[in-house]
């Protein structure tokens, strides 16, 4: 493995959820240990089964696993360092300060923003703690900084400067400022982020086109904050001889080959690793001794043979979008991670819409464009619109200091810039541009997708907060105005679609996102998994025993999670352009059934 | 020199760019704060969402939410004494309560900003 040759004290793994960044950082602390190295494994993930892994009870304190000699874990639970924060800073002032003043101030820092700092803020010990550079040799993280995050990292150094400047206090650091963290060690972390000798960022990725455009962005916004030691991985390969004797693992395997064959560029250049797909689950420290091998890990597979016949007959997509029809107009919005596959079924919802004469404005803010390629072709009653986050956000900028900058001195322009470089600006912007093309939904279809949860999340506190706000400036009486929010949280104007795919991360990261929409007051209205090969026909035995682990998946999400769901089949082709999107939504039969 | 200081509603910013619409009066009065430190004022602002001890921590200021709320903020007390309420002071009034003049150069700008009408200088 490349990116395990020399390493450095840090390696940070990252990767959009349910790429297995936790499995290859566990396997690679395995493997460091084995080396005679004192490792200590850091994981925060909020579905950490390091734990599980390792059969070991972790937590949030450092703790030896004892059957891997040098091998030292920590949990990090970014809500409960949410919560401790919260505490930290509200249980002074509980019984002194009016119930209803701490209950508001509470709701304010229950943003993922509070969470994702309060997670960085653990982060920052472990990477200025002297004690623990004597301890270890590597410290291994299963997640990096990033989006979101890392506009917040750039922060400080803004900070810092501003402050050493002598020009006042920059003061949009949100829920920072009130960390209890020295800003000396916040920059001393960033520091150690950007030095290349300290610190490798490894990104996994799966051979996917979509996802691989992600990581290269990934990969271009942190070499641009300095951390430009970077390494990729691509996990999960379908090997060569499985795509023999079964059509479906043949396409996946000629397209995992095309997106690799086209790599973008930036990618290109860096040291990469390949990861097969492996014939049995990842679980216990045997697995994940074998993970790196080249081999399929016959042995194992053997001790895990598939029992049942893993079909399913599930609710398809068809069966949701004759629901939405009856209503005839409405605002649908496709909610879920960064790689689901949100904008293909928000496509193939539009069309399927637009095929039966209904009219229906299709906008996406993917920044990826990659609707345009899938709407290859047209339909006359589908309007396609796209809301790109970079171009909005920097018109909001521009409009804000020509509007409210405008009577204010060169300092105080100065110091507005600076608010106006907060991260959420960017989903204030966002959410600026959605509630233009929301009103519309009382004509017509409106379907959209969104970019990835924190975004998502953030525009909802948005709406929230003005919600509040103009029903506190009114009084609380005279409710005859109509904010996005309760446009958004009105079941018989809004219908919200979670998309998923059929794996435990993704699952989880679908239900903590309706538990912030929850709170929100919004009930999502369906559920649909993406991207199945349990409802897909296929004989290959690592895409069945895929199948198998997928069945009790789709179960908790049929059972525990949706009110109602939908489980759209992995396709052999991409589902690019009008008559693939059709079939995809199950306006006309499949073509393509593989032969079992 | 008189020490001042305001006691912010729950914001996630000073200049409230992070919320949905922007106060023009939350811009202006970042600005204003930040002049009047420039020119050695004595000026504290406190953030109830991120700094409620401090609010706590003052008879005058948990009184006054006790008895008006939350939504009476901002509260601004000069010397320890309740001076402006329910808005946020002018530059003119930083000024003012500082016992220091404005700079000439913003004198146009301050005329329109702060010092037309009644309510203030």
């Amino acid at each position: 493995m490349n990116f395990l040759t020399n390493p450095p004290r840090f390696l940070f793994f990252t990767g959009k959820g349910g790429v297995g960044k936790t499995s290859i950082a566990c396997a690679a602390a395995v493997r460091l240990a084995a080396a005679e190295r004192r490792v200590l494994l850091v994981s925060t993930d909020p579905a950490s089964n390091v734990g599980q892994v390792f059969g070991v009870a972790i937590g949030n304190r450092i703790t030896s696993i004892t059957a891997v000699p040098g091998l030292d874990a920590l949990e990090i639970d970014p809500q409960a360092a949410a919560q401790a924060y919260r505490d930290r800073l509200l249980g002074p002032v509980r019984g002194r300060l009016p119930d209803a003043v701490v209950k508001g101030i509470e709701e304010q820092l229950s943003g993922a923003c509070t969470t994702e700092i309060a997670a960085f803020d653990e982060f920052t010990a472990l990477l200025t703690d002297a004690a623990l550079m004597v301890d270890y040799d590597h410290i291994l993280f299963d997640t990096a900084p990033t989006g979101h995050t890392i506009r917040l990292l750039q922060l400080p150094g803004a900070w810092s400067g501003f402050l050493d400047a002598g020009k006042g206090d920059a003061s949009c650091l949100g829920p920072l400022a009130g960390l209890e963290k020295q800003r000396a060690q916040y920059r001393a972390a960033v520091e150690a982020l950007a030095d290349s000798s300290r610190t490798r960022l490894v990104l996994v990725a799966r051979a996917q086109k979509a996802t691989l455009r992600e990581v290269a962005r990934t990969h271009e916004e942190l070499a641009a904050i300095g951390l430009t030691r970077q390494y990729l991985v691509i996990n999960g390969e379908l090997p060569t001889g499985e795509a023999k004797d079964d059509a479906l693992a043949a396409a996946i395997h000629a397209r995992e080959r095309a997106a690799l064959g086209e790599l973008p560029e930036t990618l290109a250049a860096l040291p990469c690793d390949h990861i097969a797909l492996k014939a049995y689950n990842l679980v216990g420290l045997e697995a994940l001794r074998h993970l790196f091998d080249e081999d399929g890990g016959g042995d194992l597979a053997a001790a895990q043979a598939v029992e049942s016949d893993p079909h399913l007959d599930a609710p398809a997509l068809a069966d949701l979008i004759n629901d939405i029809a009856a209503d005839g107009h409405g605002l649908i919005m496709l909610m879920g991670k960064g790689g689901v596959g949100k904008t293909t079924l928000a496509a193939a919802i539009s069309v399927a819409l637009a095929q039966r004469g209904l009219p229906v404005h299709l906008t996406t803010s993917d920044p990826a464009a990659h609707l345009a390629e899938t709407m290859d072709g047209t339909l006359p009653d589908l309007a396609v619109s796209r809301i790109d986050p970079q171009v909005e956000t920097e018109r909001y900028r521009k409009q804000i200091m020509a509007s409210k900058g405008a009577q204010l001195d060169e300092q105080g322009r100065k110091l507005l810039e600076e608010d106006l470089r907060s991260p959420c600006t960017e989903e204030i912007a966002v959410f600026r541009a959605f509630s233009r093309v929301i009103r519309e939904a009382g004509r017509r279809f409106v379907v959209m997708d969104t970019a990835p949860t924190g975004h998502t999340l953030l525009l909802l506190d948005a709406t929230g907060a003005y919600h509040r706000e103009v029903a506190r400036q009114m009084g609380g009486k005279g409710m005859n105005f109509t904010t996005p929010m309760m446009q958004l949280q009105d079941p018989k104007q809004t219908k919200v679609i979670i998309a998923t795919l059929a794996e435990t991360t993704p699952i989880l990261e679908a239900a903590s996102l309706q538990a912030d929409l929850r709170r929100a007051g919004i009930e999502p209205w369906a559920w649909i998994v993406n991207a199945s090969v349990a409802v897909a026909d296929t004989c290959s035995p690592l895409l069945r025993r895929r199948a198998a682990t997928e069945l009790r998946e789709i179960e908790a999400v049929a059972t525990h999670h949706a009110l109602r769901h939908a489980v759209v089949p992995l396709l052999q082709a991409e589902p690019v352009g009008v008559g693939r999107l059709l079939e995809l939504a199950g306006e006309v039969p499949l073509k393509t059934t593989t032969g079992a | 020199m008189a020490n001042i200081q305001i006691f912010d509603p729950a914001l996630c910013c000073s200049t409230g760019v992070c919320g949905v619409a922007i106060d023009q009066a939350l811009v202006s009065f970042a600005a204003d704060v930040d002049w009047a430190k420039q020119n050695g004022v004595q000026i504290e602002r406190f953030n109830l969402a991120r700094q409620p001890l401090a609010f706590a921590n003052n008879e005058t200021v948990r009184d006054f939410l006790e008895r008006s709320g939350q939504e009476a903020l901002p509260l601004v007390l000069v010397d320890g004494q309740l001076a402006l309420a329910s808005r946020y002071p002018e530059r003119c009034d930083l000024a003012r309560w500082a016992g220091i003049a404005q700079p000439a150069k913003l004198e146009a700008v301050a005329a329109s900003d702060c010092c037309s009408g009644s309510r203030c200088c």
